[in-house]
């Protein structure tokens, strides 16, 4: 079984999480050039590299990021959403 | 026909007949005890304004005869096995002056005490958490799954308390009756208390 650290529960099986897909950029609509806001809705990234994404650790209900390695599928780290916020 | 002892009651529903093992791996129903969720912004320092001392998340406390388990955060459940006046009173409270919302716990989740002598041999099968003596104390919380389903399990005097959802009570007696029946060396009745 695969292992992954939730920042609250410490390791778990994979399967006690759930996947909420990247953290994305939240464009203003009213500001965003309709080409744009329409590539934001409908187009998915498709790239190599490190991404960081959403996920739930489902029996406590705690949402916490990861940062992933597309390619090797690495979990490069987890942690609590604040600390994002922090850095931003 | 009579309604079953299990929670949810209805005559004829999933939990209708639902037996709860006896013997050296008994489990009992505590669903009906009384029990306070808090949860949101504003309900720790709702609790501790009202001289509650809370414990770390995933750590249990006590208060008036209360465990007060700390699920999150902004995640709080009171259990009050035998302290019903001292919830009571919290409760009165805080409908006066609410902060967060309850989280109907005593409604959406059941509460059932797994033990006897087989109970830690039982859990090891039903939970993949290692829940042995020297990893896992007295005033731990383990949120993962029983069974297969999302719980909330912590030690208690007689063995575990797990707490899930409501409505699948009946499930988790008869998985429970299926996890005691690899435990033989001592006499389980899996057919025991209605």
């Amino acid at each position: 079984m695969k292992l992954l650290i939730c920042p609250m529960n410490g390791p778990r099986n994979i399967d006690e999480f759930q996947s909420f897909g990247p953290v994305r950029a939240e464009p203003d609509p009213d500001r965003t050039a309709d080409a744009d806001w329409s590539r934001h809705l409908f187009r998915a990234e498709n790239r190599r590299g490190i991404v960081v994404e959403w996920w739930r650790h489902v029996p406590s209900n705690y949402f916490f990021l990861a940062e992933r390695d597309l390619v090797t599928n690495e979990v490069i780290r987890t942690f609590d959403p604040s600390e994002r916020r922090d850095q931003s | 026909m009579a309604a079953s002892a299990v929670f949810p009651f209805m005559a004829g529903g999933a939990a209708d007949g639902t037996k709860l093992p006896a013997g050296a791996l008994a489990l009992s129903d505590l669903t009906a005890s009384p029990r306070f969720g808090l949860k949101g912004g504003g309900s720790a320092a709702w609790l501790t304004a009202h001289g509650i001392s809370l414990p770390a998340v995933n750590h249990i406390g006590a208060y008036h005869g209360m465990r007060i388990l700390r699920l999150g955060n902004e995640d709080i459940l009171l259990l009050a096995e035998g302290a019903g006046e001292a919830l009571a009173e919290l409760k009165a409270a805080w409908a006066n002056e609410p902060k967060g919302y309850s989280s109907w716990r005593e409604e959406g989740w059941a509460w059932l005490r797994i033990s006897g002598p087989h109970a830690p041999q039982a859990m090891s099968r039903l939970c993949a958490f290692d829940l042995r003596a020297d990893r896992f104390g007295v005033d731990d919380i383990a949120q993962t799954r029983v069974g297969h389903i999302e719980a909330v399990t912590f030690r208690s005097q007689a063995g575990f308390d797990v707490l899930f959802d409501v409505t699948a009570s009946a499930y988790f007696a008869r998985t429970a009756a299926a996890a005691a029946r690899h435990c033989t060396d001592l006499l389980i009745d899996t057919e025991g208390r209605p």
